[in-house]
């Protein structure tokens, strides 16, 4: 339902392509996941879908519509993009925080209606801070945190999310809880794309992985697909190795000892 | 007979109505140290070396003793009111150097102008090489007043703010140009007339006065000035009397309150004045009693004081005086 | 905000208005007060009101409503609780302005002109540095760039006064220290003009502020043309600052403080924190020019003395708060 068909993106002044020429789809009901290292242009990836970067060349499609046409509140009622980095000067109540998801619903504007309400209802109960609700988002933890952000894009009501490295600063609990949200709601037929750093959580949880390296596509498929020792350790520039792990069933990446 | 610099006046200079600036330093810092400088100026003067001659000895209002051994031959006056005088009592012929709003009498136009009167350059004078050098007695010339010295160049400070001011200091440049006599005979001359005014208005009605030299901010005549004394004898009373200095900054509301008869004003502060939409508060305004003067006769406290006092006598008090 | 709020707001307004009407050198009695307002002004007193306090209260509302709007406005655009009006050069560039007309000679009516056109020129100067270095969206780019704008102004007003009369560097202080004393109903309206439109605008711009108080990429994320929005922000915040700056001089603090009480009052979303900011700055600058009027009489402090004053303890506080 989100797809990048052959995206180029050069930034002003820079000598060669952030993205060179990418292509991918996050169908509904899948959790679809893009890894790489440090500046293969992951990032850039969710700025360009966001159109904080003009595209050099290609097309970003959401349900086969051209992302360039659309209205900036109608592409934000479709998909809800959860960045990297956020930061407010003016601290506001988790609730106040979530309410803020239904600005592509309501403009300049309307006031908030009961659709309004449950949605933001229903989100806050879907990403679990409930017991949040009426705390000040400066006075709750990294990870309550990050699954507000989860809460507030939720209350976007879009068919779509994507995330920036949703789980940075968090420990391994709540790691694995924003993961398994994550898969709860693409079965749930949410359209999941997920960039993370966390191999081998991904690999676990993902139904689609794209390994990205220096801004193009290095390898696609399943988890199985992807994870060859070959190729990740041709991409990372470390020596590694890739096992079945025992306990989950999944590949897992493994890092040696710099030789 | 001097009288002693009272730390305000060192404040606000003199508005001799010239263009010598009014310049008006309202920061409390530089308050303190106006003040500071003051009292440390009366330690200066006390600290000067006492030479065993009469106690006569004339001070100025830098309050430094003159010690000028013989008439000057190379003169520089920076101060509208001095040069006149020089000019009056016959010096003016050994002026070298003279300020940019030094334009009485005419023959004054010819001597060479070296710039302003307040913050003078100090390098310019010096160029001109003055035996000795008039300045304006405000703390602005205090560096140069200093400089000059050190230079070994004699300089003297005027304050130039009152008739008595006058009369002293018309005197004192006699003695130090060695031509007393035609400074006395200008002193008696003026006196006389300012005399003659005051007894031709003494018993008439006598109203009330405002005489404004800046709009923004407002700022009045005090009575410290030459222009109030005048104004007195011309058989009127400023409203702004009380005050020492010679000018003050003042609100619309006070002066509404205050409520004077006549606004007292240079020609050209005439269309200012009434093109002001807040100063119509002031009844004096609404009511057009709006007087007047020629701004060149009676901008300076300095030979033409008499005739200044029969203008304005005139206008106060139509044919009082002959 | 409540209603009974806004109501409370909107009377604490009232009456510093109507104190400042009728306390100054001259006490007006209620009687006069009444009579001016009715028309009828042939006592003095009455008089003093219509001329003198009714203009000064007015402006000393719209400079107020202005500047706390602006400062509302760009602290929550630029993610930053220490921004105020002044911050794209708009007080430097009146300065320049200001005093180049003062130099030349000009009156009245022409200085509060050329503060404009100088103030607007500073944040188009602004601009351009930030565009030329590099995106116009980032805040702190922008920031850098009226700093680097207001520096060049003031070596610039320094320039120009080094060598002027000293008249002229009268005036140009006196301007510089912010006045309401000489309203005239000329500038009275053209500032009501700006203050009201710029503030209508701001008002609906408020829900995109709130969007845009959540970062640059994030506001994206929720539909917000962020350049856009940013730009209409400043175009309209920067106006309202250049006009209050034409009518009555540099009156500094008011922008940056009135927005911080607003929101200590718990108001977080911008449209009510942009219409809150309009009646506490009114009522902030009325009561600043009651007290320039009572302190010291006869004479009168600046207004922009006065709200220099405000800012200390809101400093002090600010600073305690930071622990």
């Amino acid at each position: 339902m989100i797809r990048f068909d052959d995206v180029v993106v050069r930034y002003p002044r820079a000598s060669v392509d952030a993205l060179s020429g990418v292509s991918l789809e996050a169908h509904r009901g899948a959790l679809t996941a893009v890894v790489g290292p440090n500046g293969s242009g992951k990032s850039t990836l969710v700025r360009a879908l966001i159109r904080r970067t003009a595209l050099t060349r290609g097309g970003i499609f959401v349900d086969d519509k051209p992302v360039a046409t659309m209205d900036g509140a109608e592409l934000a009622r479709t998909v809800a993009v959860v960045t990297q980095r956020e930061e407010l000067a003016f601290p506001v109540s988790v609730l106040e925080y979530v309410q803020l998801g239904r600005f592509p619903h309501l403009g300049a504007w309307h006031s908030a209606g009961e659709r309004d309400r449950r949605a933001v209802e229903e989100s806050i109960d879907a990403a679990g801070v409930r017991e949040l609700r009426e705390r000040r988002i400066d006075a709750i933890s990294g990870g309550e945190w990050q699954r507000v952000r989860l809460a507030r894009a939720l209350a976007q009501g879009g068919s779509a999310l994507v995330l920036d490295e949703p789980t940075t600063f968090l420990d391994v609990g709540h790691e694995m809880a924003v993961f398994e949200l994550l898969h709860r709601l693409a079965r749930a037929g949410q359209a999941v794309l997920l960039v993370s750093h966390q191999l081998n959580l991904v690999a676990r949880f993902a139904d689609h992985m794209v390994l990205f390296h220096h801004g193009s596509v290095s390898a696609a498929g399943t988890p199985d697909d992807v994870m060859r020792a070959d190729v990740l350790e041709r991409v990372y520039e470390w020596p590694l190795v890739v096992i079945r792990d025992p306990a989950v069933g999944a590949p897992a990446l493994v890092p040696l000892r710099s030789r | 007979m001097a009288t002693r610099i009272t730390t305000y006046s060192a404040l606000r200079a003199s508005s001799s109505m010239a263009r010598v600036p009014v310049f008006r330093l309202r920061s409390t810092v530089l308050i303190f140290a106006s003040a500071l400088s003051a009292a440390l100026s009366g330690c200066r003067a006390a600290d000067a070396p006492r030479v065993a001659t009469a106690a006569a000895d004339p001070v100025d209002d830098f309050g430094n003793r003159i010690a000028i051994t013989k008439p000057p031959a190379r003169i520089v006056s920076l101060n509208p009111t001095t040069t006149e005088i020089l000019f009056a009592i016959g010096a003016g012929g050994r002026l070298v150097g003279r300020s940019q709003y030094d334009t009485f009498p005419d023959s004054a136009k010819t001597v060479p102008s070296l710039g302003p009167a307040l913050r003078p350059s100090v390098e310019a004078i010096v160029a001109a090489k003055p035996d000795l050098v008039i300045l304006y007695a405000s703390e602005d010339n205090r560096p140069a007043f200093d400089r000059l010295r050190q230079a070994g160049i004699p300089t003297v400070g005027f304050k130039l703010d009152s008739i008595d001011h006058f009369r002293r200091d018309t005197r004192l440049l006699g003695r130090i140009t060695g031509d007393s006599a035609r400074a006395v005979a200008v002193v008696d001359s003026v006196s006389a007339t300012l005399e003659r005014v005051r007894r031709a208005t003494a018993n008439l009605p006598r109203p009330t006065v405002f005489i404004p030299t800046w709009e923004k901010p407002i700022i009045a005549i005090g009575g410290g000035s030459f222009l109030s004394e005048l104004v007195e004898i011309a058989g009127g009373t400023n409203i702004y009397a009380s005050i020492p200095t010679p000018s003050a900054t003042v609100t619309i509301e006070d002066i509404v309150a205050r409520n004077p008869d006549f606004v007292l004003a240079g020609r050209d502060r005439e269309r200012p004045i009434r093109a002001l939409a807040n100063w119509r508060a002031i009844p004096a305004v609404r009511d057009n009693h709006i007087l007047a003067f020629d701004f060149d006769l009676i901008s300076r406290p300095s030979v033409q004081l008499g005739a200044a006092a029969v203008a304005i006598a005139t206008l106060l008090h139509p044919g009082s005086v002959r | 905000m409540t209603l009974a709020r806004w109501l409370m707001l909107l009377a604490s307004l009232a009456v510093a208005a109507f104190v400042a009407i009728a306390v100054g050198t001259i006490t007006v009695p209620l009687s006069a007060v009444f009579d001016a307002f009715r028309g009828v002004t042939d006592s003095t007193p009455a008089m003093v009101v219509t001329t003198l306090r009714l203009p000064r209260v007015a402006l000393a509302i719209l400079i107020g409503a202005g500047l706390g709007m602006s400062g509302a406005a760009l602290q929550g655009t630029m993610r930053n609780p220490l921004a105020e009006p002044y911050l794209l050069g708009v007080s430097g560039g009146a300065a320049v302005g200001a005093v180049i007309a003062t130099t030349l000679g000009f009156g009245a009516t022409i200085v509060p002109l050329a503060a404009f056109v100088g103030a607007l020129t500073a944040v188009g100067a602004a601009f351009i540095v930030a565009r030329a270095a590099g995106s116009l969206g980032d805040p702190r780019v922008l920031l850098m760039a009226g700093v680097v704008v207001g520096a060049f102004a003031n070596a610039a007003i320094m320039v120009m006064l080094a060598n002027a009369e000293s008249n002229t560097v009268r005036n140009a202080l006196w301007w510089m220290m912010g006045s309401v004393a000489d309203a005239t109903r000329m500038q009275i309206t053209v500032l009501f003009v700006y203050v009201a439109a710029g503030g209508c605008a701001l008002v609906l711009l408020g829900r995109q502020i709130d969007i845009l108080a959540l970062g640059e990429d994030a506001a994206a994320g929720l539909g917000v043309d962020v350049d856009r929005a940013m730009r209409n922000v400043f175009v309209v915040a920067s106006l309202i600052a250049a006009a209050t700056v034409a009518a009555a001089g540099l009156v500094g603090f008011v922008g940056l403080v009135v927005p911080h009480i607003v929101r200590a009052a718990g108001v977080r979303h911008h449209r009510s924190l942009v219409a809150g900011s309009a009646i506490v700055g009114g009522t902030l600058v009325v009561l600043a020019d009651l007290l320039g009027r009572i302190l010291r009489p006869p004479a009168e402090l600046p207004l922009g003395a006065v709200t220099a004053l405000v800012g200390v303890p809101f400093f002090l506080i600010k600073l305690r708060r930071l622990r």
